[in-house]
């Protein structure tokens, strides 16, 4: 128990006598991961994510990742409890949430527990912890907390008991409520920000309310920078280079339903369902101001067909979902694909099969989007990696859509939905938007189906259109969309929609690799691990490792090339969020694995003995997970 | 008023249409089957309100009436089995210019469909419903539906249906927001044409529910009110059906009854026998959801661009020198 | 009006003269009453025994009660409501006082807040009435600063509470010369508004429609295919996911190629340039930039001249936008049929611009002073009103009484004006409006409706700010002119009806029925008795306000009023021939409110002679003693009594009772059969379906097709009974789901098994 000599500086303080700035060490650094925890309610998450906006304008690289308790309002100070934000500060461009934390700020022992037992936390983290509870009147609770502290301590954390209610209770009067924005001010000194940025940042995210609001909270935040100034022995600077260009700080989900209001889309139908919903709160709020509609569903199922019926009468609709929700739609999306009525459908994943982990990050629907509904029924999908792409996927989904007259699927996930990275401000195109209804004249006898003998395209006749009246069906159908049961008739349709695909792919090209185009590993992934990967990649590259990795956008249909680029190299492998059977399992050989699904899709396709590894933790990836993943698959040197 | 001057500038000029002009194909429906007599008064309905076939869509789910739009030359979407009504409801949505009408069926609407009709109801977006109402699953060989009379013999309930029937008119005029609801039998056109014609004009969502004879698989099942107008109970008012002189000779068994009149409504729509006919409710002012969301408002560019701007202004992180930029939103 | 105070705190009877006052008095002589009808026929004043009253401040007698109209609550001034719709925009003063206090009622301190209020409220109309104007916020904030002078918090209190409830704000202005202008300009401004909105929502929704129609042909056309617009479309972050190139190439090709044909692009954009460019209402797209509001036409104008050319030659322009709204929502609902319309649109507007275009376009306003007008301008006047154009003309007239032409000792009152309204009328489409600045209020509502008729409409106003009345405020002065019929109300509005009961309108004018209105005035007699007398309000009062007509009046005294002296109005009832025996005389009073008896000249009774005449005439128009419906009156009445004569004749004349002739049926009459049912009824022996009963199910179609049809409605009828056998009329018959088919009897007595057949048939006779 050598405690004192850690807690040495605060206890001094407490009794403020001798505070010793001078003493003060200023470590450099490159990056550092953060963590703001609380009950839910307490204001945490908005702490962290002020300080990931803070340090963006100070032009540090930034992600910030949203802790999220289980339950919706889970029992004070309980371990599953934790509420509150995680946030990942770099001298560069971050691309991914990173490793272990840190440095945590806790306003109770047991959320911090919670975050301990899940290996959150990197050994010897520095932890910043409330210690009111230690002279709470309730026996258990000051107990329970010394005892944490006492194991924290025993296991190395770096402990710095903090009475932050006290502090704030000299400034305002509910102390509770003000306990964040006080840590803020300590991270702020901790991290040498810019305390003004500080306070124009509490503007903007209290500017709506009054301005008494904002003057306390500033004064909090100028408290907790003063104590931590007056009272740590320690600072940090993580050097950053100002961004020369403006820059949007949104999450994935918000940066969706921008992307539908930039994509000239008018109707967007969905249902309730985590964590998709949050982009349709955002949505509901700012479509009508653009003359769109947010139409709340009685059920999945009618969310779809309503999309379906908008799009067929006019522009192209988006519906939004998850796992549970996209699996309702697909009935729906066999109608969409058997019609040709193009069709967005937006699917954040989250943890299944069934209800599954509803607020966590998994990569499991890729298949059910590709090979979803019933019967042949081809449809593009694409999966956004990273928040600026959640934006523009939007966009081109809307143009693919409505160009090939079919049904495309962008996924999104629960990371994605949740984190936050800066990205460059986009410059509107009026091009983007769609072209408004088409209601001039067909040409007299014109056929619906009047499928291109190379393409399978067909223009889309809309109601309105003079001679165009023809009556859609589900049924197999001729290319006057009369009903048909006749052969000719069923499989010149089936092959026509399937050309489509090919016609698509026909106008994709090769990704670039990350690396070199030729090497010992490539890895292959897809989504929100993307900078994840890219990010052990990059680091093992500069060990000498010949390792290189490729991202895939485009699922189905998957651009040209590939096979080549996967010849260049010795192994190939994927990593991903979803279930891949353990190969060191007794039970598990080369004619039972289940392959994670773009590893099945590679092999399936390309004949290439693509292995795979992944994790469904509900959490995303670590870089030093795959940095150790990576070592193994290329084994020693 | 100029608008208006148009208007009498194109009536002089549009092309009136005839019958044929909405008749498409040959209809696939047995012989004696009661669709034939809705598609015959739909089609009157058009010609007379001459509504323009590319500007008129229908609507139907899956079953035998919902092969309904393939035989009606106007825009048509034979979607999937129970979602006629979320579709036309995007439509109407996309589309506020559009004539919307939806063929539905007792198993597509009142079974299968049944979540949507509530709140198609709810919703109240400006559209024509027809539920055909047979009482049978006809498309695929005679299953008992939702509506089958108690006792009724089908496949899926040899020893008898085991169930009351769901009685369509009391479920929808339960439900909140119902602006129009009424009750024909395919047996009398004229009437049927009247009921489809005001349910045409209100503006709201018009439900109209019509009896019809199976002959394949129910042929006796109407028999009795077939042979016996007094077991025919036709509503009449000012604000509703008015009957004429013909028909009342041969329908005597009247009551006069105001639309207006909600719990009259609902008494009227739970007597099964005899079948009462006529409007039984219409409310013009219940708001039209379409019309609550704005769905005709225009939509340029610019104005898409102005909302998007204000939105990115909301989440922009300036660079440092342009700091005075920053506005926070009050 | 003289009936809007209702204050009456200054209305007392008046003191009465006392005798020995400043007038010489001599007993009544012969001198006396040889020099008062001198004076009414000559205006000479022999003796001095008639004084002048020239300095008297003397005013109509009916006026005692409005000395100070600062304490009266009345009218005006008026508030004119920035953005309230149509009427609600002018209010008076009282009445939003009213209302703000009508939000309060029943407060506990009701009673307190209403003096508050009514101190506010003649503090404010104090302020106006000296000259101060501006908005009623600036006029309140004025007042409450004189009022709290002397601090009193429950004072400042209600103040605040009374201010708060105060709705809108707006310009405060009095009854003055500029009165007319002020009104109908701001109610033109309302009007005008609200015109410019729709006007705009609907250019702004025809162009972002034409719009997208080029729009839609370009996404679908080649440049819409070509690489570049596909890369734009897609966005920066995958440009490089995409050969846009190949794109182009597979999309050019599988795209049919059905452009918008050139002949209707071409009329688009033109359609296009013409709404974009209109100059009626500032077009301004709510999205773009609210600020930006392009170039637009004025349409006030201070002439007839100046706004006919303008009118003139912005027609074509006019025609044209006109054109561009109607082709352009054909084009919308792609309705537009080259070889249907083309010709409608070449020669559109070409025999001028049907109304119902021109009504959603801008009213011009014209404000004239009759003072100033010139004959050419009169001209114009009635070459716009007869041509039906959009334009609103003010004519204001500040002075009524004009020399005649035909030399300074005759006059006419209003001549100049009168003849323009009459011949405004006259053309039977115009609106006409005449009042006085003092009923505007009352008339707000028929002037608005005055701007909502599509064509043109004349008001002509009398302001009474001449400034020939001494110290009499505008106000009476106007009020005076109509309450004396110098200058009657009259509304005559087209829109209102097909003929003059509905359309002419007097209603607004006092006791409308009269010849002249009639007022009590109560004052003390020398005894200090209390009496009243019944005075009937002239033309004679009316000038009697103006100092030009002073040598036209004489002060007699009360002594000298003896048996001669009447009413001007009693006066006017008989001819004067020879030597008159009564003379005329009026009213007055002096500044403190004295009593005085007016001798008045021939030449103003002669003068109101024909006032009443010109008021009688209306009254005609507005079906008061119409004489024509008099007339055909007294013709019925009188043929009614010889008939009736008649009869009593005949029935005294004939020995046995005849039966009495009455118009009214017996008693006992059957009431009359039910109409046939409309399908006739055919013999039984012919085949036959009821058709309209028939539910187009096609079985009887199925057995037979020749023999069975459907008409043009779908339903079946017996298209040939000889193109089938008995029997399939019996089968039709059986299977017919409705039972309607009537096979009758068989044709071919030979047919196999008809015994079985006609027994089958029975239930279908």
């Amino acid at each position: 128990m050598n405690e004192t000599s850690l807690l040495q500086p605060v206890r001094a303080a407490g009794s403020s006598a001798l505070s010793r700035p001078d003493e003060k060490t200023v470590t450099t650094l490159t990056e550092h991961v953060v963590e703001v925890i609380s009950d839910s309610g307490e204001g945490a998450q908005r702490c962290g994510q002020s300080l990931g906006g803070i340090a963006a304008k100070m032009g540090n690289g930034v992600w910030t990742v949203e802790i999220i308790p289980a339950e919706i309002r889970p029992p004070a100070r309980s371990v599953a409890g934790a509420s509150g934000n995680r946030i990942r500060l770099g001298a560069r461009r971050v691309t991914n949430g990173g490793n272990e934390t840190d440095l945590v700020v806790a306003f109770n022992e047991q959320v911090l527990l919670g975050r301990v037992r899940a290996h959150e936390l990197k050994p010897g983290c520095i932890i910043l912890l409330e210690s009111m509870w230690r002279e709470d009147s309730d026996p258990k609770i000051a107990a329970s907390y010394k005892e944490v502290h006492g194991q924290l301590v025993a296991a190395g954390y770096r402990v710095y008991e903090i009475p932050m209610e006290r502090e704030c209770r000299t400034v305002v009067a509910d102390a509770r409520r003000g306990k964040n924005m006080f840590a803020l001010g300590m991270l702020c000194n901790l991290y040498s920000l810019d305390l003004q940025l500080g306070r124009d940042q509490i503007a903007l995210t209290f500017g709506k309310k009054d301005k008494s609001v904002v003057a306390s909270n500033v004064k909090l935040l100028e408290a907790g920078h003063e104590w931590a100034e007056r009272n740590l022995d320690f600072k940090f600077r993580i050097p950053a280079q100002r961004a020369t260009e403006p820059q949007i700080v949104v999450n994935g989900n918000t940066a969706l339903a921008l992307g539908i209001l930039a994509s000239g889309m008018e109707v967007c139908a969905m249902y309730p369902i985590t964590p998709a919903t949050s982009a349709s709160h955002y949505l509901s709020d700012v479509f009508e101001k653009v003359g769109g509609v947010v139409h709340q569903a009685e059920d999945e199922i009618a969310a779809c067909a309503f999309a379906i019926g908008a799009s067929y009468a006019g522009k192209c609709a988006v519906t939004i979902t998850s796992g549970p929700g996209f699996s309702l739609k697909q009935e729906g999306i066999g109608l969409a694909v058997m019609g040709e009525i193009p069709l967005v459908v937006v699917n954040v994943q989250r943890g299944g099969p069934s209800t599954g982990q509803p607020t966590k990050a998994e990569q499991g629907d890729l298949l059910t989007a590709i090979f979803g509904s019933h019967g042949d029924a081809p449809k593009v999908v694409m999966a956004a990696g990273t928040i600026e792409d959640c934006f523009y996927s939007v966009i081109i989904a809307r143009k693919i859509a409505e160009t090939f007259n079919m049904v495309v699927v962008v996924l999104s996930d629960a990371n994605l939905a949740t984190s936050q990275q800066p990205f460059p401000r986009p410059q509107f195109s009026e091009a983007w938007l769609a072209p408004p209804v088409d209601q001039s004249a067909v040409p007299e006898r014109a056929k619906p189906y009047d499928w291109d003998a190379s393409t399978g395209l067909a223009r889309r006749f809309i109601p309105g259109q003079p001679h165009g009246m023809h009556t859609l069906t589900g049924l197999a159908h001729d290319t006057l969309s009369h009903v048909a049961y006749d052969a000719e008739s069923n499989e010149h349709a089936i092959h026509s929609r399937s050309l489509k695909l090919a016609a698509l792919q026909k106008t994709l090209k090769t990704p670039p690799v990350f690396g070199d185009a030729a090497g010992d590993l490539l890895v292959i992934g897809w989504g929100s691990n993307k900078g994840t990967i890219e990010e052990a990649v990059e680091g093992l590259r500069a060990e000498g490792r010949k390792v290189s990795s490729l991202h895939l956008t485009f699922l189905q249909p998957m651009p040209p090339g590939l096979k080549e680029i996967m010849q260049r190299f010795k192994k190939v492998m994927t990593i991903e969020s979803n279930w891949s059977d353990r190969p060191e399992d007794d039970l598990i050989d080369e004619s039972n694995r289940r392959y994670s699904a773009v590893a099945m899709l590679l092999r399936s396709r390309y004949l290439v003995d693509v292995d795979c590894w992944s994790e469904v933790r509900g959490q995303p990836i670590k870089p030093n997970t795959i940095r150790r993943v990576i070592l193994e698959k290329l084994g020693r040197p | 008023m100029s608008i208006a001057a148009t208007e009498c500038l194109l009536r002089l000029h549009d092309e009136h249409h005839e019958l044929e002009d909405y008749q498409s194909g040959v209809p696939r429906w047995c012989t004696g089957c009661g669709d034939n007599a809705i598609l015959a008064a739909v089609q009157r309905l058009c010609r007379d309100e001459n509504l323009r076939p590319e500007k008129t869509v229908f609507v139907s789910g899956i079953g035998c009436s919902s092969r309904f739009p393939h035989y009606m030359k106007t825009y048509g979407f034979h979607g999937i089995h129970g979602r006629a009504l979320p579709i036309a409801e995007g439509v109407k949505m996309a589309r506020p210019d559009l004539h919307v009408f939806v063929n539905t069926g007792d198993g597509d609407c009142c079974s299968i469909g049944a979540a949507h009709w509530i709140h198609a109801i709810r919703y109240n977006m400006n559209m024509t419903v027809m539920l055909h109402d047979n009482q049978i699953y006809g498309l695929t060989k005679m299953q008992a539906s939702p509506t089958s009379p108690k006792g009724l013999k089908s496949n899926t309930t040899p020893r008898g249906a085991y169930l009351d029937a769901l009685q369509p008119l009391t479920v929808t005029l339960g439900v909140q927001n119902v602006s129009f609801v009424a009750q024909a039998v395919d047996w009398i056109p004229e009437v049927l044409y009247d009921i489809l014609s005001a349910a045409f004009h209100h503006k709201g969502f018009s439900f109209v529910r019509i009896i019809q004879r199976c002959p394949e698989w129910l042929p006796k099942m109407f028999e009795p009110w077939l042979h016996d107008p007094q077991r025919i109970l036709l509503l009449n008012h000012e604000r509703g059906l008015q009957v004429s002189p013909g028909l009342a000779k041969v329908y005597k068994n009247q009551e006069r009854h105001d639309p207006s009149n909600l719990n009259r409504a609902r008494e009227i729509a739970s007597v099964m026998d005899p079948i009462p006919v006529g409007i039984l409710y219409r409310n013009p002012d219940v708001p039209c959801y379409e019309v609550l969301r704005r769905s005709d408002q225009l939509r340029s560019a610019d104005f898409i661009k102005a909302g998007l701007e204000a939105e990115f202004d909301k989440f922009t992180v300036w660079p440092q020198e342009a700091q005075e930029r920053v506005k926070p939103h009050a | 009006m003289l009936d809007a105070p209702t204050h009456s705190e200054n209305r007392g009877a008046m003191r009465s003269l006392e005798r020995g006052s400043a007038m010489p008095s001599n007993t009544p002589s012969e001198a006396g009453e040889q020099a008062q009808v001198s004076f009414y026929l000559t205006e000479k004043r022999p003796g001095a025994t008639l004084g002048s009253i020239d300095g008297l401040g003397l005013r109509p007698a009916l006026f005692a009660g409005y000395r100070d109209l600062t304490k009266l609550r009345y009218d005006f001034p008026l508030v004119l409501l920035h953005n309230a719709p149509d009427e609600s925009s002018v209010q008076s003063l009282s009445g939003l006082f009213d209302g703000a206090f009508a939000e309060m009622y029943g407060a506990a301190d009701g009673e307190r807040l209403r003096s508050y209020s009514l101190r506010m409220e003649c503090e404010i109309r104090a302020q106006v009435a000296g000259g101060a104007g501006g908005s009623l916020t600036a006029l309140w904030d004025e007042a409450a600063r004189r009022l709290l002078a002397s601090a009193d918090d429950l004072l400042q209190d209600g103040l605040r509470r009374l201010r708060t409830s105060l709705k809108g704000d707006g310009e405060v202005i009095d009854c003055d010369g500029a009165l007319p202008a002020r009104l109908l300009g701001s109610a033109w401004r309302t009007v005008q508004r609200k015109k410019a909105q729709r006007f705009r929502d609907d250019i702004n929704r025809l162009i972002a429609k034409l719009a997208d129609i080029l729009k839609a042909d370009a996404a679908r056309s080649a440049t819409g295919h070509s690489a570049e617009s596909l890369k734009a479309s897609m966005g920066s972050a995958h440009g490089d996911a995409f050969d846009f190139a190949a794109m182009s190439r597979l999309l050019t090709k599988a795209s049919s190629s059905s452009a918008l044909h050139e002949g209707r692009r071409r009329r688009i954009e033109r359609l296009l340039s013409v709404l974009r460019s209109q100059e009626f209402f500032p077009a301004f797209n709510g999205a773009t930039n609210p600020n930006e509001t392009a170039a637009a036409h004025s349409f006030v104008f201070e002439s007839c001249t100046r706004a006919l050319e303008a009118y003139r030659e912005r027609l074509p322009e006019m025609i044209e936008v006109a054109k561009a709204r109607v082709m352009a929502e054909l084009e919308i609902g792609s309705e537009y049929n080259e070889a249907a319309h083309d010709p409608i649109f070449a020669d559109f507007g070409a025999t001028g611009l049907d109304p119902r275009y021109a009504v959603a376009f801008p009213d011009y306003l014209v404000c004239l002073n009759a003072r100033d007008m010139l004959p050419a301008e009169a001209s114009a006047l009635l070459d716009i009103l007869s041509a039906g154009l959009p334009v609103k003309i003010l004519l204001q007239s500040d002075d009524i009484v004009e020399r005649s032409p035909i030399g300074n000792s005759n006059f006419a009152v209003g001549l100049r004006s009168k003849q323009i309204v009459t011949s405004a009328i006259a053309l039977g489409d115009v609106f006409v409006l005449q009042s006085t600045s003092a009923n505007l209020f009352r008339l707000r509502d028929r002037i608005f409706r005055g701007w909502a008729t599509s064509g043109p409409a004349l008001f002509s106003i009398f302001s009474g700010a001449a400034g020939n009345a001494g110290g009499i405020p505008t106000y009476l002065i106007a009020a005076a002119a109509l309450e004396s019929r110098a200058f009657p109300t009259l509304v005559y509005d087209p829109s209102a009806g097909p003929d003059w009961a509905s359309r002419f309108d007097l209603r607004d004018n006092p006791q409308a029925d009269l010849d002249w209105p009639l007022h009590e005035l109560p004052f003390e007699d020398e005894a200090h008795q209390r009496i009243s007398e019944t005075v009937a309000v002239t033309l004679v009062d009316f000038l009697a306000c103006d100092r030009r007509y002073a040598q036209s009046l004489a002060r007699v005294s009360w002594a000298q009023g003896n048996g001669r002296m009447v009413s001007v109005s009693e006066c006017l009832t008989h001819e004067a021939t020879g030597v008159p025996d009564k003379l005329p005389s009026v009213l007055m009073v002096d500044a403190n409110n004295g009593l005085q008896r007016v001798l008045v000249d021939d030449r103003l009774i002669r003068a109101a002679r024909r006032c009443v005449e010109m008021w009688r005439s209306l009254q005609e128009l507005g079906g008061i003693n119409n004489s024509h419906a008099a007339r055909l009156l007294a013709r019925e009445r009188q043929s009614w009594q010889e008939q009736a004569q008649r009869s009593t004749e005949a029935a005294a004349a004939s020995p046995a009772p005849a039966e009495q002739p009455s118009a009214l049926p017996p008693a006992s009459t059957v009431s009359a059969p039910e109409p046939a049912a409309p399908e006739l009824e055919r013999p039984s022996d012919e085949p036959y379906i009821e058709t309209p009963r028939c539910t187009s199910c096609n079985e009887c179609i199925q057995i037979n097709d020749k023999m069975f049809g459907y008409n043009k409605e779908k339903q079946a009828f017996v298209l040939n009974a000889g193109a089938g056998t008995f029997r399939q009329l019996v089968e039709a018959a059986e299977s017919c789901q409705v039972s309607i088919i009537h096979p009758g009897k068989p044709r071919d007595p030979n047919e196999a098994g008809l015994g079985e057949l006609m027994k089958r048939a029975e239930p279908f006779l």
